[in-house]
């Protein structure tokens, strides 16, 4: 037997032929109602609910076309197969019999075997639709379920993807995502120096696999952004991470950006974007970034170029990102929004204030009705005196609260090491385990990044920064520098640091001893250093946040001693 | 053509197993009922009474295997579809006499 047994109604006025088909449709394991015209039928069918229907098509009081049509009404979205019984040949009367809700016919003298066949197709029919019927609720259950993980997901996506500074006043932004999750990534952070970082990235496709890879991105952004790390080892370690965890065929265009406000730059890497933009104060030429390298996540470590582009930009510029949404944005009659049209609203724009609204409402009016088909960033990036932002908010959460307060360390560099290596990141990194510390984090970096300067510029290389006066004279530095490079040999830069806890909160000493020639640092007194000048050894910026600050040895040895207060709780 | 078609009777005999002389039963005397209403809706002319009750014995004949009555039936539904009543009379009566050899024939199938 085939399947399951159902119920099967048989609506015939002649009982001769109920009896017939009573004895076929029993054979086959199934249950028999019977009806004998068709107001019966069409009862048996409201009460009893039977799976398939034979109806013949002459009865008196209702005819079986009459009683199809009820049925099939009565039975909404429920399935039920119905089987018209007929001699009819006209193939006009058949079709009346479809029209009516028939969806099979059998015709007299009744053939066991097609009777049979019909039956049993008709049950595996609504064995599928029964499973159909269950697999709809089960998905319609899961999808609740679903959207509510997505909600709780989203949450935790939100915060760490969305803890940067994008709130700082030179920064206009739109982020509009296409569903739930964004593919779109927008980060921005301050370094401990004070510079910004800022990171658009778009991921392949939209939704919650596009934006799961921003999470590693995000993470390793923030993180080694607040460590003072420098975009090009960002940028290095966020390939690397994508590469490892994307699937074939998924990447991240991205655009990553340094916003000096010292230096009145921006630096950037672009890989797989579209144009960006930039804009002079006072002129209406618009500038082209293009975009010169392959997406993140797509080259191996070894493969992958950091190199950069450096974009003077001064107050009053602008420069413009966005992800590839807006241009591939369409209409209503399948047009992309294009370069050109992006272009056009550019230039003619007369108030360089509202542009940034300008640019969102075009793209809005153009997609219109039809609504967008990818997520769409898009960001305005303008240039501030630094002391218009206020101090550095570095958020390292996650160390202990207490944290280690009385400890030493020594970090020696050697060789090609101290050739090549950077190794402020790390240092800041372990300083920044002293909680109170990190709020001194920016004061620290530039300490050390000082220190180390002239520990492996002056003591270890020798050079003289008398030399950086003149402008003949910095290109005879950087000649040097480069030779004396090469011959580093055995020359060593040595950190020490010493953290004690002291009465009102801790006091750091750090202790720096090259392996150069030192300089006769007693002939130099302090008046004599210019506070606002690249030279001379950074000092008068060193004594202007440090305690104290002493040489001692040939010169070669100096420390800086660091106190802090622990706040107030 | 034969009053009842032997394989088929067979093969019916084979479905209904001991209801079969029930269905015979329940065919003559649904049959003979239907046959007396015929007779009074010919006298009456009403050719849609006609037509349905010869629908409905052309229907039960030919599962009966009684194909030759089935086709008189037919022709008797087809004349009162175009209202020709003047053909029908003779072909009731001939539908009676090949009744009654149905129902002898029938009432020997067990010998088959």
């Amino acid at each position: 037997m085939e399947g399951s047994s159902y119920t099967i109604l048989i609506a015939d006025d002649n009982m001769s032929d109920r009896m017939i088909l009573t004895a076929i449709v029993k054979k086959m394991g199934h249950t028999v109602l019977s009806a004998a015209d068709g107001l019966e039928a069409v009862q048996q069918y409201t009460e009893k609910k039977p799976d398939i229907i034979l109806l013949d098509v002459m009865m008196p009081n209702m005819n079986g076309l009459q009683a199809a049509i009820e049925i099939k009404k009565i039975a909404g979205e429920d399935m039920v197969p119905i089987i018209f019984l007929t001699s009819l040949q006209d193939a006009n009367d058949l079709a009346k019999c479809l029209e009516s809700g028939g969806d099979d016919f059998l015709s007299k003298p009744y053939n066991p075997i097609i009777l049979t066949a019909k039956i049993n197709a008709f049950s595996r029919m609504l064995t599928m639709h029964n499973i159909l019927q269950q697999q709809k609720n089960l998905i319609s259950k899961n999808a609740d379920h679903l959207l509510n993980e997505q909600q709780v997901a989203k949450a935790v996506y939100d915060n760490v993807a969305h803890s940067g500074c994008l709130d700082l006043p030179n920064l206009k932004f739109l982020l509009s995502p296409f569903s739930v999750f964004n593919g779109d990534v927008l980060l921005a952070a301050r370094r401990p120096s004070g510079s910004v970082h800022i990171l658009l990235g778009d991921f392949t496709g939209h939704g919650l696999p596009a934006a799961i890879g921003a999470m590693p991105l995000a993470e390793i952004f923030y993180g080694m952004t607040a460590k003072g790390f420098l975009m090009e080892d960002i940028l290095r370690e966020i390939n690397s991470k994508l590469k490892t965890i994307l699937p074939i065929g998924y990447f991240c265009c991205a655009c990553m950006a340094t916003l000096s406000f010292r230096k009145k730059n921006i630096e950037v890497w672009m890989g797989g974007l579209p144009d960006y933009y930039v804009l002079r104060k006072d002129q209406d030429e618009v500038e082209h970034i293009v975009s010169t390298h392959l997406p993140l996540g797509v080259l191996s470590s070894q493969a992958f170029d950091a190199t950069t582009q450096n974009i003077a930009f001064d107050v009053g510029d602008k420069f413009y990102m966005w992800s590839d949404g807006i241009v591939e944005s369409r209409n209503d009659d399948g047009d992309l929004f294009g370069e050109e049209r992006l272009k056009q609203i550019f230039y003619n724009n007369k108030n360089r204030e509202s542009l940034f609204d300008e640019i969102v409402s075009k793209v809005n009016d153009f997609t219109g009705e039809s609504g967008k088909d990818d997520d769409t960033t898009i960001l305005e990036v303008g240039m501030l005196e630094e002391s218009e932002l206020g101090k550095v908010n570095i958020d390292l959460s996650g160390g202990s609260v207490s944290g280690p307060t009385d400890w030493k360390m020594e970090y020696t560099l050697r060789g090609e090491t101290l050739k090549s290596f950077n190794p402020l990141p790390v240092m800041l990194n372990i300083l920044n385990d002293v909680p109170s510390l990190r709020r001194l984090s920016g004061q620290l970096y530039t300490l050390m990044s000082e220190l180390f300067s002239n520990a492996f510029e002056h003591g270890v290389l020798g050079l003289s920064s008398d030399l950086k006066s003149s402008t003949d004279g910095f290109a005879k530095y950087y000649q040097l520098r480069s030779e004396r490079m090469d011959n580093i040999g055995k020359h060593t830069v040595c950190f020490i640091f010493d953290h004690i806890p002291t009465k009102s909160g801790g006091q750091l000493t750090i202790k720096v001893i090259d392996t150069g020639k030192g300089f006769d640092y007693k002939s130099i007194k302090s008046s004599n250093f210019k506070a606002d000048t690249y030279c001379g050894r950074g000092i008068p910026l060193i004594r202007s946040i440090s305690e104290s600050l002493k040489y001692s040895g040939n010169g070669n040895t100096v420390e800086v001693v660091l106190a802090w207060q622990a706040e107030e709780a | 053509m034969s009053t009842l078609n032997i394989a088929q009777v067979q093969e019916l005999k084979e479905i209904m197993e001991d209801a079969f002389d029930d269905l015979v039963a329940t065919y003559v005397q649904d049959s003979e009922d239907k046959l007396k209403l015929l007779k009074k809706e010919v006298e009456n002319a009403d050719h849609q009474a006609i037509c349905m009750l010869a629908h409905s014995l052309k229907g039960s004949s030919l599962n009966i295997c009684a194909e030759n009555l089935a086709l008189i039936f037919k022709q008797i539904e087809d004349s009162s579809r175009i209202n020709d009543l003047s053909s029908i009379e003779p072909l009731r009566l001939q539908a009676m006499s090949e009744f009654d050899a149905v129902k002898v024939e029938l009432g020997s199938t067990n010998t088959l």
